[in-house]
């Protein structure tokens, strides 16, 4: 019974964090019609970071922030050098994404080596909630309680604010949305930068719980794109409820089938793409 | 004999030598690999360049071949038999893949071919049972064609050369044929091509399935070459470096992914002899390749090319 | 009463909530040369569009020769004897005209499947593509490409590449757009001299430069057809002036 307690909260947990990592990707999906195909490596570089300065010394919380800053800036490099100057090449720019994912990678090789960095979870939160009988793990339940804040926060940005409209504008007709004045290269960059930040936020948050490791970007970016495809490119729900069904597959999936992880994860992708490809890729019908 | 033919017998020529000239066995494996990757290249630009459909998981028909020959070969099909089961394997997933790929165009064919491409690896990597996961899969023993001893360097550079040079020339007419002029119609204008009678998905899904056939030949190749295969051949990165040397030779031409193979093999071997980084030296000149040079090498060169002659007809016409 | 080339029954279809064609059934007999007139956005093209399967009907039937094209792919189409050309051109821009003309020619031919042969060496299809090059005026330019072309050329090309096909049905799609009037003249030419065995729909903007084209004229308006007769009838009638004038 335990068992499947904790496979439950840590699935929810694991959404939550999935929550982080898809919400940036989908926004940038819908709005500028590019899977970020370096997405995970700014997860990875979010909890390499993370790692690092904890390492130092640093206070956990100080280090999701640090992270947070840190990847968006180089989100903002990369949307404002490279993909800026590609605009309207949109094959381009998705290949250019694989190459800047290639460098991270290796990059986060070079510097933090092949080793695992473990981070632990803030001490205060260490000790578990005991409720009937049972253990939580305390700081899973706050990760998922900061996720569910910046879920708030989300749609309050995309329902309430002027940006969020220009956003959702965008989305739903990039031609419209010009032609109303909407500054949409300058949109481009605050929706990139805002995924960036919010993958570097989720790779610290959960570091203490997958650690920092080379072959984390891989392991994360079909989760991604999973959960992109499931719930809609530019939908905010559908990021919100696709990474808590992704989470809960993912965590079962693994805990049962180890073997079949990859299947697991990129089959459903696969069906997906094949049976309703038009709602995000749209082949014209002969 | 026209210009290009002697071009042709002379580069052939060269070919044939180098066993005599690189003496060095490390750099004859090197020849022989780079064949092997022109071959992969030339098969993917059938997609790429001719057919206008950029594919992310064409090393996954490496793969597949290889290891179906591995397995085969294990299981007792001997050499004939493996070879021929595992290029009619992989063809046929080329098939499949393609009834997948196809329903979407542009973005989402590059997604799904790159979600294929790591489903292939996924397996390979852990149904450890069969596929000896990140160990890999060793092939015991050259083949030997037509009687002949393949297992020193030369004698497998020359076979690979000829497997090559036999490739290149049916890919060339395919090129050059009806279906490859339809091809490049309906990579150009889809809708205009339709309207004139052709059918546009079966073009694709037939440009698809020959791709993964030569890419299959070339995964045959690399099984012999290595004698062992792994899941690292059929990685993302493996599709990547695939597709780069295709864009960075010129994917709009047919010797572009030749010239693209090569560069990126030769820079791939001699950069990682020094150093680890090969995996940001390819993400660099990815992000620089489809920055500044899209349109590649070849044609690039070409165009040079016509430019310095061009200044020469004012002056010989005042001669 | 023999069967119509080319019968549209109460064809509808809707963009969201915009409704491009409403009910529109026309009929065209073999050999006709019909005239489809309305002012912009009256639903034109659209209608071409659904005859050739570009666009799937909301509801309504197409049928050419009696036979119901609804579920028939567009290349299928093609080889029952349709064809048309596009208001915008899409033409093979690098290519050589005579080359624009060999692919026309192989939508139509089992050889468009081979692998293997030299295209270059069948010579039979490139000279039936200068022949039909010649037949539209461009028999001089059939080796430049068609980004060395002008306008007038290009709109050529596409009537070319048609009529190689040798069509039951041809749908023309505004073919005299942008051109000077000694290029029209050419086209009405060319246009008069095409056998009866074709059947010609003409779709045009402008009356005044198809009417002596047209026998009989459809007039649309807001995918609706307002009035249907011969040349003399449409322009006498009322309604006409008013759906121009109304502009």
């Amino acid at each position: 019974m335990q068992f499947w307690i904790v496979q439950t909260l840590n699935s929810i947990a694991f959404g939550g964090l999935l929550f982080l990592l898809s919400s940036g990707f989908s926004l940038a999906f819908g709005l500028m019609r590019i899977p970020n195909l370096a997405h995970g490596g700014f997860f990875m570089l979010g909890a390499y970071f993370g790692a690092t300065i904890t390492y130092y010394g640093g206070n956990f919380w100080i280090a999701v922030l640090g992270s947070g800053l840190g990847v968006g800036l180089i989100g903002i490099v990369f949307e404002r050098f490279i993909l800026r100057r590609l605009a309207g090449n949109v094959q381009g720019q998705v290949l250019v994404t694989l190459g800047v994912s290639f460098i991270i990678a290796d990059l986060c090789l070079m510097i933090w080596t092949g080793d695992p960095w473990t981070v632990p979870a803030p001490s205060e939160l260490r000790p578990p909630i005991r409720l009937g009988g049972f253990a939580f793990p305390t700081f899973r339940l706050v990760v998922l309680g900061i996720a569910l804040v910046i879920a708030v926060a989300l749609y309050v940005l995309m329902d309430r604010t002027r940006l969020g409209a220009m956003i959702r504008a965008g989305v739903d007709d990039m031609e419209m949305a010009r032609g109303v004045g909407i500054p949409v290269s300058l949109l481009f960059t605050v929706v990139f930068c805002l995924g960036a930040v919010l993958a570097g936020l989720g790779g610290t948050l959960g570091a203490p719980m997958l650690n920092a490791y080379p072959g984390l970007d891989a392991d994360m970016l079909p989760l991604a794109l999973i959960v992109v495809i499931l719930g809609g490119a530019g939908s905010l729900l559908g990021a919100f409820v696709g990474s808590f069904v992704v989470g809960f597959l993912y965590n079962f999936g693994i805990a049962l089938f180890p073997d079949l992880a990859y299947f697991i994860l990129f089959l459903p992708m696969v069906l997906v793409l094949v049976f309703m490809p038009q709602g995000l890729f749209g082949r014209v019908p002969s | 004999m026209t210009r290009s033919f002697v071009a042709l017998l002379v580069v052939a020529a060269a070919l044939i030598a180098v066993p005599f000239v690189v003496v060095n066995e490390f750099y004859l494996n090197l020849a022989s690999q780079i064949l092997i990757y022109a071959l992969l290249a030339v098969s993917l630009n059938l997609l790429v360049g001719y057919g206008g459909l950029v594919s992310l998981g064409h090393a996954s028909f490496l793969g597949l071949t290889a290891y179906a020959a591995t397995l085969l070969y294990n299981w007792g099909a001997g050499q004939v038999g493996a070879a021929i089961g595992a290029v009619v394997f992989s063809t046929l997933a080329g098939g499949l893949f393609g009834l997948l790929a196809l329903r979407a165009t542009g973005i989402g064919f590059l997604m799904i071919t790159l979600a294929l491409g790591q489903i292939v690896w996924g397996i390979a990597y852990r149904a450890n049972n069969l596929t000896g996961g990140d160990n890999g899969l060793r092939y015991p023993a050259r083949p030997h064609p037509f009687g002949l001893d393949i297992a020193g360097a030369p004698q497998f550079y020359w076979f690979t050369l000829a497997v090559f040079a036999i490739a290149l020339f049916v890919i060339w007419r395919l090129t050059r044929s009806p279906f490859g002029a339809a091809l490049q119609g309906a990579r150009d204008q889809p809708r205009r091509m339709r309207m004139l009678g052709h059918n546009v998905w079966l073009i694709q899904w037939f440009a698809f399935v020959l791709a993964s056939f030569w890419g299959s030949i070339a995964g045959l190749l690399y099984v012999y070459y290595n004698l062992f295969i792994s899941p690292h051949a059929i990685s993302l990165q493996q599709s990547a470096e695939v597709l780069l040397m295709a864009i960075l030779g010129g994917a709009t031409s047919f010797t572009g992914p030749i010239v693209g193979a090569v560069i990126i093999t030769l820079v791939k071997n001699v950069v990682s002899s020094y150093v680890d980084r090969w995996n940001s030296l390819l993400g660099v000149i990815f992000v620089v390749v489809i920055l500044f040079m899209p349109y590649g090498i070849v044609p690039g060169v070409r165009q040079l090319w016509a430019r310095m002659r061009k200044p020469a007809k004012p002056a010989e016409r005042a001669a | 009463m023999s069967t119509p080339a080319l019968e549209v029954s109460s064809l509808k279809k809707r963009f969201g909530g915009l409704p491009a064609t409403r009910d529109v059934s026309l009929s065209v007999m073999p050999g006709e040369r019909r005239l489809i007139i309305g002012p912009n956005g009256a639903g034109k093209t659209t209608l071409f569009n659904l005859i050739t399967g570009d666009l799937t009907p909301d509801a309504g039937s197409v049928r050419l020769f009696g036979r119901e094209l609804l579920q028939i792919p567009t290349q299928q189409r093609v080889h029952l004897g349709l064809a048309r050309t596009y208001q915008i051109l899409t033409l093979f821009p690098k290519e050589t005209l005579c080359h624009n003309v060999v692919l026309a020619l192989l939508g139509l031919d089992p050889m468009r499947w081979n692998v293997w042969t030299m295209l270059s060496a069948k010579r039979h299809l490139y000279d039936a593509a200068r022949e039909a090059l010649a037949l539209v005026g461009l028999g001089a330019s059939a080796d430049r490409t068609v980004a060395e072309t002008s306008y007038g050329e290009r709109r050529r090309l596409e009537m070319a590449m048609a009529l190689a096909q040798k069509p039951k049905v041809l749908l023309l799609d505004e073919p005299l757009a942008g051109l000077s009037q000694e290029e029209r003249q050419q086209v009405r030419d060319l246009l008069g001299r095409v056998p009866r065995d074709v059947t010609i729909v003409m779709i045009e903007h402008d009356m005044d430069s198809a009417l002596a084209f047209a026998e009989r004229i459809t007039l649309l308006h807001y995918g609706e057809v307002i009035v249907e007769g011969t040349r003399a009838e449409v322009v006498a009638d009322p309604r006409t002036k008013e759906v121009y004038l109304g502009e």
